[in-house]
């Protein structure tokens, strides 16, 4: 038929060139950085994610970019430049929505406009963002708003990528948030593995440990981005981060620590190399390895009580929220429900039972009861 | 057949409440009807831009969604589900397409996905009624692939002879027998036929589902049977909401899929897990480990390279969730726990924006996608046209917590996939939690969890 021909077609015109949305996430925790600053200064660091950013627009016109920073106590927009709320004149509006920054920069002959642009606007902000931090903010915390940049970046990313996709997917566009395996599923039963069309991918780069307050908003973060089917790439510069670990785990995304000096100074080949393929070309590259075992992830969990990351936790069987140690009077702290101290040992239903279908014979008056696999408590 | 009549039209008006027909175009109207009044309505509002309305209408349909019940509810999480699929000579019929049996199994294969998505640590299974008996199509069990690769593999299986309702009842009614008790215990029936073929009474098999505490949702493709209705009312404790004929496939499907949402515990269910008492489960959090050279794995003797470090013995299983073989030690994925946080801690409405609090705000693009608002000052007059019942008339939406705005699109998306909010996980200082400390907000996780504590 006819629809042959033309499928054929438009696939041949889409591998042209699918415009990608990079987000870099940088951790601007000054404690870190301050941590970091002999071997690997801020300005160094920007140097190199500037290159990194202008490498990534200048592979495809059509690429995009845009840069959070996930500081003490906010996380901010760095590029574009987020209006400043309040003291914005309207006529300020403008400019903004083009994403570019509140003055006109003076063209520089020497430089691609674009660029220029990028360049401006990330130090700028970034002078601004330092400028303005408190010292009461920094020494109310050692970590930083990962969970609120990622957030901000799936929305902003979401709201780019699902312009398109939503109107060639099924008729109801209401379905690809309640269903999200509507379209991914088809593909990848159909054996392609299509990144789908959205490429955007998220990149943060990590200095400070985690912030275990964040265990639930990180999470929620990472499932997002695993229905959107955007990776989160991470490469950590200090201080290791079980959830990122669990996210570019989860996401499919690369994480990588270069934790050492030596590391350190070769921090734009590592971007360059590591993270500027996209996942179609990742596909046929071999990750450098990075210091560390390659594929282990640590998949520890933050209790709810203390907000300690543990290894062996209690959980609760009516709200699953983990505990690190017996819930005082037994009362879930979530959920309020009286659970049975006493069956600790009590496996949940998670491993397949094998058992036989030959009770059904048995006569339909028997109940189970309470008694049916499960002690009795106490 | 005039009884089922009136059973029918009943029905249809309750289920219009029902959680997932809320959607659902009421028989009564056709679909066409409902678009006529629609247009009639957007005639009236109508005295000029007829953009700004229609644009208006598809925010406020949006927003209707999002409006549901964010008090957090106790679920049943730990679900004990079988999904039971007519394979009968009747689901050869083409009016749901490509088949009805194709599409169902297409359909099954995207439940079991999303009902492991949602439910992560439950346990489904799968039957089938095909001539005249119930089969296994695979047996509980936690693990998602399994279930896909059984219900593929029923592709090259040809629909047979009649369905037998009672048949698959007592079947999924044994399977459910030794589940334990602090899980619910759920048969979802998808029925083609319009007809069951049954070795005895029903009515006793009804009887015993209720005494085992088994809730049965029924989704029919053709039309309402009597016996479905009363299937459904009665062991859910006369909730009718939970059989639903589907009209097209769009509507099969968000019935389907409305199933994998965590049902909320009735009073009698929370008396039952209360007798039963919930329990405290020890569980470990293994990290995954890769090695040089394989080793054997503890659950099965096999050479594996890499696999999960029991957190207390060190003892590699391959696969997860599992129970450590030397400690008897539940060992699962914190990954898989964490997918359901977000029903514990909904993430709160967010109310709609008057021109006037958009001007004190002085807003000028959504917090979370950077996308421009209409300007503040232009709506101070009344020049813009009125929008539509239920959409922010200034296009913003504010979370109370944090103060910001957000577009319908960023709202739609937070409340939906990501479950946070983009202006209070950014900021450590809330306007909103200040003003109203007390209240224990219920989502900004911290601070539910420490009213809580
Ligand atoms: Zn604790
Ligand atoms: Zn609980
Ligand atoms: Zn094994
Ligand atoms: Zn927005
Ligand atoms: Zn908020």
């Amino acid at each position: 038929m006819n629809a042959v021909d033309a499928t054929s077609r438009s696939i041949e015109a889409d591998t042209g060139a699918p415009p990608s949305l990079l987000t870099v996430i940088l951790d601007t925790n000054p404690h870190a950085w301050n941590l970091l600053a002999p071997s690997l200064p801020l300005h160094k660091a920007l140097a190199s994610l500037l290159v990194f950013l202008n490498a990534h627009l200048a592979i495809n016109p059509a690429n995009q970019v845009a840069v959070l920073a996930s500081h003490v106590e906010r996380a901010e927009w760095l590029y574009p430049t987020p209006p400043s709320r309040g003291h914005q004149q309207v006529n300020g509006d403008v400019d903004m929505a083009n994403g570019g920054p509140v003055q006109q920069p003076p063209d520089e002959a020497n430089k691609y406009r674009p660029f220029a642009a990028v360049e401006r606007a990330i130090t700028s902000n970034l002078q601004n963002l330092l400028a303005t931090t408190t010292k009461a903010a920094l020494s109310s915390t050692p970590t930083t708003m990962t969970a609120g940049a990622l957030t901000l970046a799936l929305s902003h990313t979401s709201k780019l990528t699902t312009a398109g996709p939503t109107s060639t997917q099924t008729a109801q566009s209401s379905f690809n948030y309640s269903d999200p395996s509507s379209n991914t599923s088809d593909s990848r039963a159909a054996g392609s593995s299509a990144p789908g069309s959205s490429t955007s991918r998220i990149l943060i780069l990590s200095t400070s440990p985690d912030n275990s307050a964040q265990y639930i908003p990180t999470m929620n973060a990472i499932f997002a981005a695993q229905r959107l089917s955007i990776p989160i790439d991470v490469l950590t510069l200090a201080s290791s981060s079980t959830f990122l670990q669990q996210a570019a785990d989860a996401t499919g995304g690369i994480h990588l620590s270069s934790t050492t000096p030596t590391s350190h100074a070769g921090l734009l080949q590592t971007l360059m190399l590591a993270f500027l393929p996209d996942p179609t070309a990742r596909q046929s590259l071999i990750l450098p390895s990075g210091e560390g075992a390659g594929k282990s992830v640590d998949f520890r969990a933050a209790c709810f009580c203390h907000r300690r990351i543990v290894d062996v936790g209690f959980v609760c069987s009516i709200c699953l929220s983990i505990f690190c140690e017996p819930v005082p009077d037994g009362t879930c702290l979530t959920c309020g429900s009286h659970l049975a101290l006493a069956s600790y040992g009590r496996k949940p239903a998670v491993v397949p039972r094998k058992k036989k279908k030959r009770k059904r014979v048995v006569g339909e008056g028997e109940t189970p009861g309470s008694a049916g696999g499960t002690p009795a408590p106490g | 057949m005039a009884d089922s009549e009136n059973e029918y039209s009943d029905d249809e008006i309750v289920t219009g409440k029902g959680r997932a027909a809320a959607s659902k175009p009421k028989r009564a109207h056709a679909r066409w009807e409902n678009l006529a009044t629609k247009t009639h309505d957007l005639g009236d509002a109508a005295d000029g831009n007829i953009e700004g309305v229609l644009g208006g209408i598809e925010e406020a349909n949006k927003r209707r969604r999002l409006l549901k019940d964010t008090t957090p509810l106790q679920r049943g999480i730990i679900r004990h589900t079988l999904l039971v699929l007519d394979l009968s000579i009747a689901m050869n019929e083409k009016d749901l397409r490509p088949t009805r049996y194709l599409l169902t199994i297409t359909n099954a294969v995207n439940f079991i996905r999303e009902y492991f998505e949602q439910n992560p640590i439950s346990q489904l299974g799968i039957l089938g009624m095909r001539e005249g008996i119930a089969t296994r199509v695979s047996d509980m069990s936690g693990n998602p692939n399994d279930h896909i690769t059984a219900v593929r593999n029923l592709r090259s299986l040809e629909p047979k002879g009649n369905p037998s309702l009672q048949n698959a009842l007592e079947m999924a009614r044994a399977a459910l027998y030794h589940t334990p008790s602090h899980g619910t215990r759920e048969v979802v029936i998808i029925l083609g036929a319009l007809l069951t073929s049954d070795p005895g009474d029903i009515h006793d098999t009804i009887k015993a589902c209720i005494k085992d505490r088994v809730r049965v949702s029924i989704i029919g493709l053709a039309a309402q049977m009597h016996i479905c209705a009363e299937i459904c009312r009665k062991t859910n404790a006369g909730d009718e909401s939970c059989y639903n004929v589907a009209v097209d496939e769009v509507h099969y499907r968000e019935l389907l899929m409305g199933i994998t949402t965590p049902p909320v515990m009735r009073a009698t269910d929370t008396e039952m897990q209360k007798r039963n008492q919930a329990a405290l489960l020890m569980m470990g959090f293994p990290s995954r480990v890769t090695e040089d050279k394989a080793t054997l794995c503890a659950c099965h003797g096999q050479l594996t390279r890499g696999g999960y470090l029991c957190s207390r013995c060190r003892a590699k299983v391959c696969n997860l969730p599992a129970t450590c073989p030397t400690r008897d030690l539940t060992l699962i994925l914190s990954t898989h726990l964490a997918r359901s946080y977000h029903h514990l801690f909904p993430l709160r409405n967010w109310v709609e924006v008057s021109w006037q609090r958009a001007r004190e705000q002085n807003s000028t693009q959504c917090f979370g996608c950077l996308a421009p608002f209409p300007p503040a000052h232009e709506g101070a007059d009344g020049s813009l046209p009125k929008r539509a019942e239920g959409a922010s008339e200034s296009s913003r939406y504010e979370c109370e917590t944090c103060q910001n705005h957000f577009c319908i699109d960023c709202d739609v998306f937070c409340h939906e996939v990501v479950h946070n909010c983009p202006g209070c996980q950014s900021s450590a200082h809330l306007p909103g939690v200040e003003v109203e400390e007390a209240n224990g907000n219920g989502h900004v996780d911290g601070e539910a969890m420490e009213t809580g504590a």
